[in-house]
């Protein structure tokens, strides 16, 4: 079972000191984004769904820092608001989709987890697990196509590896040496369902090896890791138009959605090693180490980003809601 | 040219992508073995196995990878062997490719093509009418031709539109019907629906094999002294409302013909149009013919009586005239 909190070092990225702050400072941005979105969602502004990033971050921040979001293209899942931040949508957005308005990322018909921006190369936020993967293998390969050395990368949890769309993609990536780079944030449930009880193997790489392609299991932690790994791949995937696997152990602080209460299937100690290495606690311990930040400056940065978030809030808060009329819009066009 | 209809779909097929270098085919058995119904022969010779791909056998990743080549620039076009396999695709269909532009504003410009209909006895998996699921999906654009005329230029619309299309091609059809095709550009609009004969007594509207079957009753009837209408609606989703009431009106009597099965079927959906756009120009009952409700039955004498029949349908006339 591969549910330890045994990180998997493969390399470690050496960043300029301006570039470790501003990793952490992304980082901070969504873990500070899905504290106040909880709260909002608990005050009944945000309705339906609520799926928090929070505990995972240094997986998307570091994968999506390695991108060239001129020419790659991003396929997500359904948790997406951390990399709605990472690619650089501006929280005021976001959180007016979270709202239902008007100025959301999708004019307020997606929601939690359908986010969508064409300027990003960012190709949502789909709400049926597994279902994005194929999606994005055929970005892939209109992007080969292309010939630009573009790329497409696709977000998905452990869970959507027991879907039939997982197997039917990456055979034809496979087969058609799609340039893509798949991966499988494994957080350890498929929904309250722990990896052992939903998945015949346990370490996911095999799954995907039977396929031929490349795979790769790393701590998805350590951002140091995360950013090497995705530099590292990513220039391989363009250099030999493969596609490859990547599985990033990882852990998911709160319930599958904010309805879930997760005591009822993990227990707080099981938590505990991973709250210890906390994707934010290890790149501050690091700053801290290497004399680019104080502990005092960390916590200054944290509620510098707050600040600003709450001012993010208010500022969704004043977009309209969508009128009646915009039911009918975009049906098709 | 005289073309077959499924002659004038390779026609359609080829000149697209002569076109539009973003055309492109995606299917199983579609290259050197030119499509189960040979839609696609001698295209991989002419394009290349990168423009005429053959795929695994696995419909959903298909078309969700038509989707994301359609999200990225590229016009994708799906053969489905039969199209009684889309039901493998169903989620990428009526979630992805349906809602993309409602939900984040993205166009998908796919077409899913391929055989659908009965009458060549293939059985309960090779027979079926899947339109009822996609016109109740709002999103995507279900269409049907009856003629080879149609099926060229019907075709060429849907490879152009810019919102999923589901193109169903009946395969009883096929190679049944042959007719003069107009060569090059030659579209015919979807959302439309045609007048295959006009008459003043009735109005049969209908579509797929269906339309030649009323077209024979029509002969018959006509010495008869009955003078049928036949509306081919050509394009189920959106409905040409305009165009069912015109003939509504015109004939003040419907009858609505379909293969497809009963409950649920189009022909419902008319039926409530019609009463509330047409209650007073109606002088009697709208019937409708259909398939049974039941699964489609293999045994040749089981799907005769399974299918709407021409003599069927001459009696319902019949009777609807008679009000």
């Amino acid at each position: 079972m591969s549910t330890s909190s045994e990180p998997v070092i493969s390399d470690r990225v050496a960043e300029s000191p301006e570039k470790l702050r501003t990793l952490l400072r992304r980082m901070m941005t969504i873990r500070e984004f899905e504290h106040l979105g909880e709260r909002e969602f608990r005050n009944g502004l945000i309705r339906g769904y609520y799926h928090s990033y929070a505990g995972q971050e240094a997986v998307g921040v570091g994968f999506i820092e390695a991108m060239d979001l001129t020419r790659d293209y991003i396929v997500d899942h359904y948790r997406d608001h951390g990399h709605c931040l990472a690619v650089g949508l501006d929280a005021v957005n976001i959180y007016a989709e979270l709202f239902g308005r008007r100025a959301g990322v999708s004019k307020g018909k997606g929601g939690s987890m359908h986010m969508y921006n064409q300027e990003k190369h960012f190709l949502g936020g789909d709400g049926i697990v597994g279902g994005g993967i194929s999606v994005a293998t055929g970005v892939g390969l209109a992007l080969k196509r292309m010939g630009k050395g573009g790329l497409c990368v696709c977000f998905f949890g452990d869970g959507a590896l027991d879907t039939g769309t997982f197997h039917e993609s990456l055979n034809m990536a496979s087969l058609w040496d799609v340039p893509i780079v798949y991966i499988c944030i494994n957080n350890q449930f498929s929904m309250g369902t722990r990896l052992d009880r939903h998945s015949s193997l346990t370490q996911l790489v095999d799954r995907a090896a039977g396929y031929g392609m490349a795979t790769e299991q790393i701590d998805g932690q350590d951002i140091g890791v995360t950013l090497a790994a995705a530099e590292r791949i990513f220039a391989g995937v363009r250099e030999r138009q493969r596609p490859v696997f990547i599985e990033a152990l990882t852990y998911r602080y709160q319930g599958h959605g904010i309805h879930d209460k997760p005591h009822n299937y993990r227990t707080p100690e099981e938590e505990d090693p991973w709250i210890h290495r906390d994707p934010l606690l290890i790149l501050g311990q690091r700053l801290i180490e290497e004399k680019i930040m104080t502990g005092e400056q960390i916590e200054a940065m944290r509620q510098e980003v707050a600040a600003e978030l709450e001012a993010k809030v208010e500022a969704a808060k004043q977009s309209p809601a969508p009128e009646d009329r915009e039911l009918y819009e975009d049906v098709t066009l | 040219m005289q073309l077959t209809y499924v002659e004038a779909i390779r026609l359609a097929l080829e000149e697209e992508m002569r076109r539009d270098p973003a055309v492109f085919l995606l299917g199983e058995d579609i290259g050197v073995y030119g499509g189960a119904f040979k839609a696609t022969a001698g295209l991989v010779d002419a394009f290349g196995p990168v423009r005429v791909m053959d795929a695994p056998l696995a419909e959903s990743a298909l078309v969700g990878a038509a989707i994301g080549a359609a999200y990225t620039g590229m016009r994708p076009v799906v053969e489905f062997q039969f199209m009684d396999f889309i039901a493998c695709a169903f989620n990428q269909v009526v979630n992805f490719a349906a809602k993309s532009h409602y939900r984040w504003g993205a166009p998908v410009p796919i077409v899913l093509r391929g055989p659908a209909g009965g009458g060549v006895h293939g059985g309960p998996f090779h027979s079926q009418n899947p339109e009822m699921h996609f016109v109740h999906t709002p999103g995507l654009k279900v269409v049907e031709p009856a003629t080879a005329v149609d099926a060229k230029g019907l075709l060429k619309s849907a490879i152009r539109d810019n919102n999923p299309v589901i193109f169903l091609e009946h395969k009883f059809l096929y190679r049944r019907v042959k007719e003069d095709v107009p060569e090059g550009e030659h579209l015919e609009p979807l959302g439309k629906a045609r007048v295959a004969r006009p008459g003043r007594d009735l109005s049969v509207i209908t579509y797929g094999a269906m339309v030649p079957l009323a077209l024979e009753a029509a002969d018959r009837l006509a010495g008869e002294g009955l003078e049928l209408e036949v509306l081919d609606l050509r394009t189920l989703l959106p409905l040409d409302l305009e165009g069912i009431l015109a003939s509504a009106r015109r004939t003040s009597k419907v009858l609505v013909l379909h293969e497809d099965t009963r409950t649920g079927g189009l022909a419902g959906e008319i039926t409530a149009l019609l009463q509330e756009h047409a209650y007073d120009d109606l002088d009697g009952p709208i019937l409708r013919l259909t398939a049974a409700d039941t699964p489609v039955p293999f045994s040749p004498p089981l799907e005769e009586a399974f299918l709407p029949s021409a003599a069927r349908l001459a009696e319902s006339v019949k009777q609807l005239a008679r009000y």
